[in-house]
């Protein structure tokens, strides 16, 4: 008697790969969202004539809570002028836009030292504004 | 399903990419200390919640629109058109962002006048 070896088929389950693509692209989600301010709670101050800035290499946020951060990640006012002269380095001039982000209620007591701060790291500031309902933008 | 699943996430990614950043730029010189100003030359905004001032005389926002224009149209140097700006502790920023606005539209420098803090240790 002749027995047959049995084929064993090896492939790679596709059905699979769509769940593992899903579950990566999820995962870099997650990191990118722990790494820029989109989750912080702020409703901007109004403005006019605004303008989109050319570049961003940094973000200041000071939320409803009066919190400070930077990139996202909370920070104390007195360590902003260090930690943003770390990040922004050598840049040239006009590569030094740091996005200012403050929710329109919060006090000079809070904010002025952050502007401060970017100042004293030769950061260029733009401030993050909403068109004003009432005037043409 | 997963194709779907694919590319509804792309379009939430793309969503919340987009977020608004437009805004108005601002050179703040180096802010000054109380001590070390001592310019008579320059003009004093003073900001409260309710009120702007130039030079401790109290205006409205319409009039204090024409008088700093009027008053840096009198200045023809970059370093007399510096206008520091103190701001009481309690301002908020929506007022701060409105009055630097007026001044930097009528051609101000704005620099900011922070007060020290000192503290001292009394044995």
């Amino acid at each position: 008697m002749i027995l047959r070896r049995k084929q064993l088929e090896a492939s790679v389950p596709s059905m699979a790969m769509g769940d593992i693509a899903f579950l990566l692209l999820i995962f870099i989600v997650l990191l990118a969202r722990a790494r820029d301010d989109s989750h912080l709670v702020w409703q901007p101050a109004t403005g006019t004539e605004l303008v989109k800035p050319a570049n961003q290499n940094a973000s200041v946020v000071i939320d409803k809570q009066n919190i400070t951060y930077l990139n996202g990640r909370p920070t104390l006012s007195e360590n902003l002028a260090t930690e943003l002269s770390a990040l922004l380095g050598d840049l040239p001039p006009g590569n030094r836009t740091v996005l200012f982000k403050v929710h329109k209620d919060v006090i000079a007591e809070f904010f002025e030292p952050a502007i401060e701060a970017v100042s004293e790291a030769g950061g260029e500031l733009h401030h993050v504004l909403e068109p004003s309902p009432n005037k043409p933008n | 399903m997963n194709d779907i699943a694919f590319i509804l996430i792309v379009f939430f990614l793309v969503c919340a990419s987009v977020e608004p950043e437009d805004g108005r730029s601002q050179t703040i010189p180096r802010s000054e200390k109380n001590e070390e100003r001592n310019n008579s030359q320059t003009i004093e905004v003073g900001l409260t919640p309710a009120t702007v001032t130039i030079d401790g005389t109290p205006y409205h926002q319409e009039q204090f629109e024409s008088r700093i224009q009027q008053l840096l149209s009198e200045k023809k140097t970059e370093s007399e058109r510096v206008v520091v700006v103190k701001s009481q502790a309690d301002v908020p920023y929506e007022h701060w962002i409105a009055t630097t606005e007026l001044i930097e539209k009528a051609g101000g420098v704005v620099t900011l006048l922070l007060e020290e803090q000192h503290t001292m240790i009394v044995e």
